[in-house]
């Protein structure tokens, strides 16, 4: 059963054809060819696959692909700023050691992103809650937590300037 | 994951005449955070999937007197209710200690009952609370207490065609009191014991109680025994202890991975014990 589904990919219109079958985690690694989501344990577990669906987190590999009709999907790519600067929350990972190998990176920084638009100075109890549905098989949790914080501060920093 | 169809219909009756078209082996899915899991576990392959999503009558949450929750209503949305959390606290603990946030953001509360699993989170309060729930099928709609609505580990009374529409919460009465405590290995864990109790106070008595238990039998349980031994008796340490070894002989654990029968047995006494203690103190 194949189906031809519309829906917002980081901003843009986009239209594919697709089985009916597939996540939205397929979908985006094979036929957008965006790699930055990742298939870690496929069952809602570690989190590696987190993007946000009209901004909200969702574990991509437990999202059926004919639910995106009609909604908007950010993935880490949609991050990237003008001139390919890297978001805030990506810089404070890349400033504060948040990152080792990297794989469970662009899952992390996806909740991070929900987590700052919904409360934008969490304390450290709030940033882990909001991270509780990853796993870093570096146990880097201090340093993510740390540059969750930095970004958060950063951000807030920025906000009242530009305000 | 072997291949599969997948249909969104919009309306309640389109969902039931997919189900009788589409035959046994078709399965409902609601956020689909347990039944794709198991899908790619390999332990069920069901050819097509009808999506609940669609039905908006289903996503609703609404007021009639009490609490009326339509099935499909996301985890998240009770997270965030400022009413629940003043009204029900113990269902907001339960929806707050359940998984992680990208579980809640699509997984059902319609959807977690409907899964049976005897640690399901919010069945032990949505049984304090004394919830109905409303089933609806090609042959009209019937209602049910939520603890008539489990039959066993992965069954529930729910006839194939049949869809549970939503889940009605009593309204909060003055001098009400609830909690939800959950054992895991880790915080967001599946619960290796997860337990819930309300009671009604009146002059420092116990008027009305009610506690509800998971993961130590084959259903989600009421304990009708020691709920008769705490109503009528004020909540001092003696009542706490006949409490305590009330709950130990009540129970039917199993041994498996997450934890021991005898462990269980042994644990959801102290649980309950606590999650009445704490009830005693959110009274209002």
């Amino acid at each position: 059963m194949k189906k031809t589904i519309r829906f917002v990919l980081n901003g843009y219109e986009v239209t594919a054809e697709v089985a009916a079958h597939k996540m939205l985690l397929e979908v985006l690694r094979e036929g957008f060819q965006l790699t930055g989501a990742k298939e870690g344990c496929g069952q809602g577990e570690c989190g590696a696959c987190t993007v946000l669906v009209d901004g909200l987190s969702v574990n991509s590999c437990l999202y059926p692909i004919l639910e995106v009709e009609g909604r908007s999907v950010t993935t880490v790519e949609g991050l990237l700023g003008e001139g390919n600067r890297l978001h805030p929350i990506q810089e404070a990972m890349v400033e504060n050691g948040g990152i080792q190998c990297g794989f469970c990176t662009p899952g992390i920084v996806m909740s991070a992103k929900a987590l700052l638009d919904e409360i934008p100075l969490p304390d450290e109890a709030r940033i882990r809650r909001g991270i509780g549905g990853h796993l870093c098989r570096c146990t880097g949790y201090v340093q993510i937590v740390e540059s969750i914080r930095r970004a958060a501060e950063k951000m807030a920093a920025q906000g009242e300037r530009d305000s | 994951m072997k291949g599969f169809d997948y249909f969104q219909p919009g309306r309640l009756e389109e969902a039931y005449g997919l189900m009788e078209t589409l035959g046994a082996e078709a399965g409902y899915i609601a956020g689909g955070t347990d039944i794709l899991v198991r899908m790619k576990q390999k332990i069920i392959a069901p050819p097509a999937l009808i999506s609940l999503r669609r039905i908006e009558e289903l996503a609703r949450m609404g007021r009639d007197r009490g609490l009326l929750l339509g099935s499909m209503t996301p985890l998240r949305a009770l997270e965030k209710s400022e009413e629940i959390a003043a009204s029900y606290p113990c269902l907001s603990q339960a929806v707050g200690s359940l998984a992680n946030p990208q579980i809640r953001n699509v997984a059902t509360v319609g959807g977690n009952l409907c899964n049976a699993a005897p640690s399901a989170d919010c069945a032990p309060p949505l049984m304090v609370l004394g919830a109905t729930l409303t089933i609806g099928g090609p042959g009209g709609e019937r209602t049910l207490p939520v603890e008539d609505f489990f039959e066993g580990p992965g069954r529930t009374v729910l006839r194939r065609e049949e869809i549970l529409t939503g889940i009605a919460i009593p309204e909060r009465v003055p001098g009400t009191g609830s909690a939800f405590l959950k054992l895991g290995r880790v915080s967001q864990d599946i619960a290796v014991i997860n337990a819930a109790a309300l009671v009604i106070m009146e002059g420092g008595v116990c008027r009305t109680c009610r506690l509800a238990v998971g993961a130590v039998a084959p259903t989600p349980l009421r304990l009708r025994g020691v709920e008769r031994l705490v109503e009528g008796r004020r909540p001092d340490p003696e009542l706490l202890a006949e409490v305590e070894r009330g709950v130990r002989g009540e129970v039917n654990p199993i041994t498996d991975v997450r934890s021991t029968e005898e462990y269980r047995r042994e644990v959801s006494g102290v649980l309950l014990r606590r999650a009445l203690e704490q009830a005693v103190r959110d009274v209002r």
